[in-house]
């Protein structure tokens, strides 16, 4: 039964939307709750392969039986098996979250939004498992229509958003393509593992050259990087309620773990032109932390502010793996673990107060903690651990990256995490100042369930990502040591 | 001019590279990676292995099945977006779009324009040679050219065909679009129920060889693509219904 655990950990979600629609005519919510079941079941499973993992080095899962370059092949070592728990997670609290959106009474739509959210999660988790090059495209294939399709539910403003960012991913998708097709011409296979082996051995720096472009565009615009960011604050924005916790939390996340995957194990710090490729992501980066957080400092919306955050801390992510060192790739993946819980939790409570009072502006939920305790409790808490205050994960990861920085003698990188680490606390307090300082607006419910805070379905995540952000940080040392069981091979050193 | 420079900008970087870098092998080279590397196996072993004379249907259902299985369920994924996003986010009144020849002439409205003795006859005739021909192309795909996505392709231009040219007479019954898109769900269903079968037989996932039945190994792999084609058939012909209808009903053609 273990063999087949990386298999199982993609194929539950992945049946669960197959069948939604089916157990949906039997009633509106059973096809919900099969997902539910499904990811739950996916968690468990992505917990006992850690464990694993961790207990007896990588493991590779070869379909039918072919083995590979012939056959597709997933391959999970402790950073994915990582990440595999952070999406299921994720997914789950979003799919509980959604409980009390979407109360619409027919049980197409709602089959077909749960379907939809579902195969978001599949196409995340399979993007994260997969050791082949076009199984990963067929993977971000899912994700980014999903994506499509959760974004285009939030209204008539989602619907462009959702359009602007098709548009762009379609172009995203095609440079992969390119890029893909540049090293098969070369290389002849779709392995990641053999591909790496055989270019490692032979001349093609040429072709790696072109194809790491082509590759480093297409991520940057799945992942949102500094250039290729102009999709994402408005698709953050209008998307669907109930699901934007999972779009903002993980769906950015996903694509730059494929980069470094291409950038470190595929590629490998034998690359000619290995540097260069580390300063274009460090400027990026640079640019990223700086532009995301200033943009977000004039933003009226929570949800635009928000937008423009993930701006500037996927510049974070990317800056650990421009670092280049192991200390500095466990730093970015730990930011990439606390931004996630930060981000999605950030959204819930967003969601939780749009669900209460309907209001997304700054200037209207003036000392709504009142009303809403837990909820701005989580807010803070979150609030604290991106501008980086000690017991949460947002000081650790930075802590992490500035260690390394400092040892590379990058100056201009501590500079800048540090610049935008105060530039955080800018807009952040201000955030906090709204919810606590400024004059009570009088808001009147638009629902008249939960007399204090929103219902449970809303609270539960709520309350999750207050304990992981915490959680993280306290176990910060246990979880790099994990990650550093991988990343130790592949960094600078 | 702004955009100007900009597809300038564009089109270079995605030509210059090619002109400058020499990075593709010249087309039809038999030495080149791609038409040795792996290649050879799959020449190889298809016969002996995945039983079937069919190359390209060997690896696509049967070495690389996995990407078909994801492939299915992007077009099922398709489907469902555009019937949730159709049904779910525009509140429009149904528009009508008209033919221009039906303007010029004044017709009054609702009466259909290319109505014909021909029209009526053919489309009842024309229908159960396609519906034969798509079967045909589904069984026989495993041997020749053809497969589930045509076959699909095929099923779903009949249902197409039907509520398309007579809408009033229908030689089907009416498929709603939560119907259809369920079909489609089952189809894409039935493909990784060949892959749950094998995970119950003990063996890899859409390892074919390990089928809880005993038959000989030859006759397992023909079995599996068989179910795989099937189920790819059902997951198109499901799509392609789902979204006339998601489309249909926001719109009236000529009528």
């Amino acid at each position: 039964m273990t063999k087949n655990l990386p298999i199982l950990i993609v194929l539950l979600p992945l049946i669960a939307a197959q069948l939604c629609l089916l157990l949906s005519k039997i009633h509106r919510h059973v096809g919900r709750w099969i997902v539910i079941t499904a990811v739950s079941a996916s968690l468990v499973m992505s917990v006992i392969q850690l464990l694993e993992v961790i207990d007896k080095g990588p493991v590779h899962y070869y379909f039918g039986n072919y083995k590979a370059p012939i056959g597709i092949e997933f391959s999970i070592d402790t950073v994915n098996a990582m990440i595999l728990i952070l999406i299921c997670i994720l997914g789950l609290l979003t799919c509980l979250f959604s409980n009390e959106f979407n109360q619409v009474s027919d049980e197409t739509i709602i089959g077909g939004m749960n379907t939809v959210m579902c195969l978001l999660i599949t196409g995340l988790l399979g993007m994260t498992s997969t050791g082949d090059v076009f199984n990963l495209y067929v993977f971000l294939e899912i994700t980014s229509l999903s994506a499509y399709c959760l974004i285009a539910m939030g209204g008539n403003k989602g619907v462009v958003a959702a359009y602007r960012y098709m548009l762009v991913g379609t172009i995203a998708a095609t440079l992969y393509l390119l890029g893909v097709a540049v090293l098969y011409a070369n290389t002849g296979t779709l392995n990641m593992a053999d591909m790496s082996e055989i270019l490692n051995d032979g001349e093609y720096d040429d072709a790696m050259l072109l194809a790491m472009v082509l590759f480093v565009a297409s991520f940057g615009i799945k992942m949102a990087l500094f250039p290729f960011h102009g999709w994402q604050p408005a698709a953050y924005t209008h998307a669907d309620t109930s699901a934007r916790p999972l779009i903002a939390g993980a769906m950015g996340k996903i694509p730059a773990y494929a980069m470094f995957r291409y950038l470190f194990c595929v590629y490998g710090t034998d690359f000619k032109y290995f540097d260069y490729f580390l300063k274009v992501l460090g400027v990026l980066s640079v640019c990223a932390m700086l532009y995301g957080s200033i943009r977000a400092i004039g933003q009226k919306d929570m949800r635009k502010l928000l937008a423009y955050s993930s701006v500037a801390q996927i510049g974070y992510i990317s800056l650990g793996f421009a670092i280049g060192t192991p200390v500095a790739l466990a730093g970015a993946f730990l930011h990439m673990f606390g931004h996630a819980f930060m981000k999605a939790g950030l959204f819930f409570c967003v969601g939780a107060i749009v669900y209460r009072y309907g209001k997304f502006s700054l200037d209207d939920v003036g000392r709504i903690y009142k009303k809403m305790p837990l909820t701005c409790g989580l807010l803070v808490i979150a609030a604290l651990s991106m501008v980086g205050i000690p017991p949460a994960v947002g000081f650790f990861s930075k802590w992490y990256l500035g260690l390394a920085a400092a040892k590379q003698a990058d100056w201009i990188y501590l500079a800048v995490l540090v610049v935008s680490s105060l530039l955080n606390a800018v807009y952040f307090f201000r955030l906090i100042e709204q919810f606590f300082i400024n004059e009570d607006r009088n808001l009147s419910q638009i629902k008249e369930r939960g007399r204090i805070e929103a219902s449970a379905w809303i609270l539960i995540p709520v309350v999750v990502c207050f304990v992981a952000i915490l959680a993280l940080g306290l176990c910060n040392v246990k979880i790099v040591n994990i990650l550093l069981m991988t990343l130790g091979e592949v960094g600078l050193c | 001019m702004r955009k100007a420079i900009g597809i300038i900008l564009i089109c270079a970087a995605l030509i210059l590279p090619f002109v400058f870098f020499d990075v593709l092998p010249a087309i039809g080279d038999p030495a080149s990676a791609p038409n040795s590397h792996v290649s050879d196996y799959y020449i190889e072993h298809t016969e002996s292995i995945a039983n079937s004379p069919n190359m390209v249907t060997a690896v696509i259902v049967d070495f690389r099945a996995f990407d078909t299985l994801l492939e299915t369920t992007v077009m099922f994924l398709a489907g469902v977006c555009v019937m949730i996003i159709l049904a779910g986010v525009f509140k429009t009144d149904k528009r009508i779009i008209e033919p221009r020849s039906k303007k010029m002439k004044k017709h009054k409205k609702g009466e259909p324009v290319f109505r014909g003795i021909n029209k009526d006859v053919t489309i009842t005739v024309l229908q159960p040679i396609i519906l034969v021909y798509a079967i045909y192309v589904l069984f026989h795909g495993e041997v020749s050219l053809g497969g589930g996505f045509q076959a699909g392709a095929l099923i779903g231009t009949v249902l197409l065909l039907d509520a398309m040219a007579i809408p009033d007479k229908r030689n089907f019954p009416d498929i709603t679009k939560g119907t259809s898109a369920m079909v489609a769900g089952i189809g894409t269903f039935i493909y990784a129920l060949a892959g749950i079968l094998t995970l119950v037989g003990g063996g890899f996932f859409l390892e074919y060889e390990k089928f809880p039945w005993s038959v000989a190994a030859a006759e397992q792999h023909s079995i599996g693509i068989l179910m795989v084609e099937i189920g790819v058939t059902l997951g198109v012909a499901g799509t392609i219904v789902t979204i006339m209808n998601a489309i249909l009903e926001k719109v009236k053609f000529d009528k």
